[in-house]
């Protein structure tokens, strides 16, 4: 399978590592707009092709997927290119800046017979992974509420970067900083929550301290989204205030609930007490600590095994992909997933312009 | 009139300050937007000079950059990322930086001094107690090693290209370790902070020490002294004190620090053995230390700054001595 990157920046480094992973998978091009930052993605891997034209490098290298990490405006346009030459595409979230955009490109990939696959990593972590299979097997019951935290440290890696520069691309989304980061909860939330008809509420807030007198104030920090189907209901919580900075989906449902955070990589049910008065209280918290001591210990098993990389998710979802091109399996992410979780980040940018006023400013 | 482009930061303000006090310069200084006036404010007992010209642009716009560049005769340019990971700092320092070169290519700058780093300098394959000096030749593997140096490798090759077909008047000047309040004297080079324990790498390496004020002092004389584009000049002080020396006086002046000696011949072990892992799992715990970073870092070298006195006429208007004396009494407070 011959893989090209089009966008070296950061996201483009995990891209390669976890491609260069995959048995029978190679990275034969990279492509950016500035040369440094292709020539230096080229030279950290050891890639043959090193492009700044990726129409050049989509003749000569002809790639069977193309994987697009360039900002979020650029996704629609490049991925008609890509289409146009006969490649599969794997998008990095966002998928596209609005649902009219990805509209228009899953209509052209159905078109031309190939598949585009959403970015949403999170949803192959292991620990959603056995959150779903545990939803699936019903030992929930009925799914009644969700809650998706995604938090966010604007002085990292990313964060510092995008707030030193008022013309980051990150700035002239039009949802900022929320609109890059939360299809990952959305996504989180909608693989629990089927149906297309999903109401909508949402409002952003600014809790951080305005420092530039610039457009770098501007963005949401913070989002509280609650989304409603007719059986289930859900909130978002996308955070950059809240400490530790963690990613957690909480499903309550009819016989049971359960917690998966992507952080620790665990998943802890919460099973209650049959006990009555004061012994109940005593027999909760001992299921509680016997759940920390099960996934404490299975953490270990997995850091002597070598099994708790980073970007387990990315990985899966890439031999997936690969797989269903080749006709292995089916998609694990649906373009019309794609689709769902688009539109409702949309109607969440949407519902947090709508509700903007003194009121979300600290 | 000389333009200072990352003046702002710890060694920039240095050389703002001397441009103006010592040497009666006058000086604009361009700062990312949103900088701060009163970073300068406090240089200059709260008043701003008259030299000094503060112009906020962006690297990536150029014609902000034209306009910064407007009646200028010089560029000293310190301006450098020093976060993220490599694409982040190939970003702002390589990309930033060819901006200003063609700027400058446009505008005829008579000397460009470009601030570069030991970092770029092939030092794994000079053997142990063998000189660094200018003759050594640029790193042969810049993606071994961490992504500042890489990036600095980048940028000042790509300097040198500007030099030899566009006619940049360049001077680089490489500075060791550049140390003075407000930072620690504990660099990388002495060791590391892990668990709750200081593992001391540097034993009784010498360190390459560079006083802020000495380091801006060689830049400015870069920039100043004619019939030397095209040069290259490392920047270390005089007496360079022991790996050993500097903790030792850390643990009796500043704080004590519980530490672990960790022998070259151990540590480079240690790095074949991080690789292995690395290799053997897919990269579950990544390359941190590779025997190639180990031998570049950590091997003990001696270093010389003969050809910064010879052709510049520098010399160390700080005094080791007193450089460490200022540096661990503002630490103990």
């Amino acid at each position: 399978m011959k893989i090209a990157i089009v966008g070296c920046g950061q996201i483009a480094d995990a891209h390669i590592q976890e491609v260069q992973k995959i048995p029978n998978a190679v990275v034969v091009g990279v492509c950016d707009l500035s040369i440094h930052l292709a020539r230096q993605a080229a030279l950290r891997y050891q890639v043959q092709g090193c492009y700044t034209d990726i129409k050049l490098m989509l003749k000569e290298v002809q790639p069977d997927v193309v994987h697009i990490t360039t900002p979020p405006a650029s996704h629609a346009p490049l991925a008609k290119i890509v289409l146009s030459y006969g490649s599969h595409i794997y998008m990095e979230k966002p998928f596209t800046v609005n649902l009219s955009e990805a509209q228009d490109i899953v209509a052209m990939a159905t078109a031309t017979g190939k598949l585009i696959c959403a970015g949403h990593n999170y949803m192959y972590d292991p620990a959603y992974l056995r959150l779903l299979a545990a939803c699936r097997e019903k030992k929930l019951g009925d799914i009644v509420h969700l809650i998706s935290v995604m938090g966010y440290n604007l002085f990292g890696p990313f964060g510092s970067v995008s707030m030193g520069d008022p013309l980051h691309w990150l700035h002239r989304l039009p949802g900022g900083l929320a609109q890059n980061n939360i299809s990952h909860p959305i996504s989180l939330i909608l693989g629990l929550m089927p149906g297309d008809t999903i109401a909508v509420s949402a409002r952003g807030y600014r809790l951080r301290k305005e420092r530039f007198q610039d457009i770098r104030d501007n963005f949401f920090d913070e989002i509280r989204a609650n989304l409603s189907t007719d059986s289930t209901t859900a909130h978002l919580v996308f955070t950059s205030k809240v400490r530790p900075v963690q990613t957690c989906v909480t499903v309550y449902g009819a016989q049971g609930a359960a917690c998966a955070s992507l952080d620790s990589r665990t998943l802890r049910y919460i099973k209650g007490s049959n006990l009555p008065g004061p012994f109940a209280k005593v027999q909760w918290s001992y299921l509680d600590a016997k759940e920390a001591v099960r996934e404490f210990m299975g953490n270990v098993g997995n850091m002597a095994k070598a099994r708790l990389h980073y970007f387990s998710g990315m990985h899966e979802l890439f031999t997936q992909f690969y797989a269903a091109i080749e006709g292995r399996q089916k998609m694990p992410i649906q373009m019309s997933e794609a689709l769902r979780v688009t539109a409702v980040m949309d109607d969440i940018v949407r519902e947090c312009k709508k509700n903007d006023g003194e009121k979300g400013r600290q | 009139m000389i333009l200072v482009t990352g003046g702002a930061g710890f060694l920039g303000k240095e050389v703002v300050r001397l441009l103006i006090a010592k040497y009666k310069r006058p000086v604009r200084c361009v700062v990312r937007p949103g900088t701060s006036d009163l970073v300068f404010m406090e240089l200059f007992q709260n008043k701003l000079p008259e030299q000094l010209t503060l112009m906020q642009a962006n690297f990536n716009n150029s014609e902000e950059l034209k306009k910064a560049l407007d009646g200028i005769e010089m560029v000293i340019h310190l301006a450098a990322s020093l976060k993220g990971g490599y694409p982040a700092q190939v970003a702002n320092t390589v990309i930033a930086s060819e901006n200003l070169f063609k700027a400058c290519v446009d505008k005829g700058i008579k000397r460009f001094v470009l601030c570069s780093s030991f970092g770029v300098m092939g030092a794994s394959s000079v053997p142990r107690g063998g000189l660094i000096d200018e003759s050594v030749p640029m790193e042969h593997h810049p993606e071994w090693r961490d992504p500042y140096s890489f990036a600095k490798h980048m940028q000042e090759q790509l300097a040198w290209d500007y030099h030899r077909k566009n006619g940049l008047p360049l001077v680089v000047v490489r500075p060791g370790v550049i140390f003075g309040p407000p930072l620690s004297i504990l660099s990388t080079r002495i060791g590391l902070e892990a668990f709750g324990l200081f593992l001391h790498f540097g034993l009784w390496n010498t360190i390459p020490l560079i006083y802020k004020e000495n380091c801006a002092d060689m830049l400015i004389k870069a920039a100043l002294v004619p019939g030397v584009e095209g040069e290259i000049f490392c920047a270390v002080d005089d007496d360079l004190p022991t790996s050993s020396y500097l903790l030792k006086r850390y643990r009796r002046e500043v704080a004590p620090k519980k530490s672990v000696l960790i022998p070259y011949s151990i540590l480079r072990q240690l790095a074949k053995l991080n690789v292995w892992y690395s290799r053997k799992t897919n990269n579950h715990l990544p390359p941190v230390f590779t025997p190639y970073k180990v031998d570049a870092t950590w091997k003990g070298h001696r270093f010389s700054n003969r050809k910064a006195k010879e052709k510049l006429g520098w010399c160390p208007s700080v005094s080791m001595k007193e450089a460490l004396d200022i540096t661990f009494q503002f630490s103990a407070k």
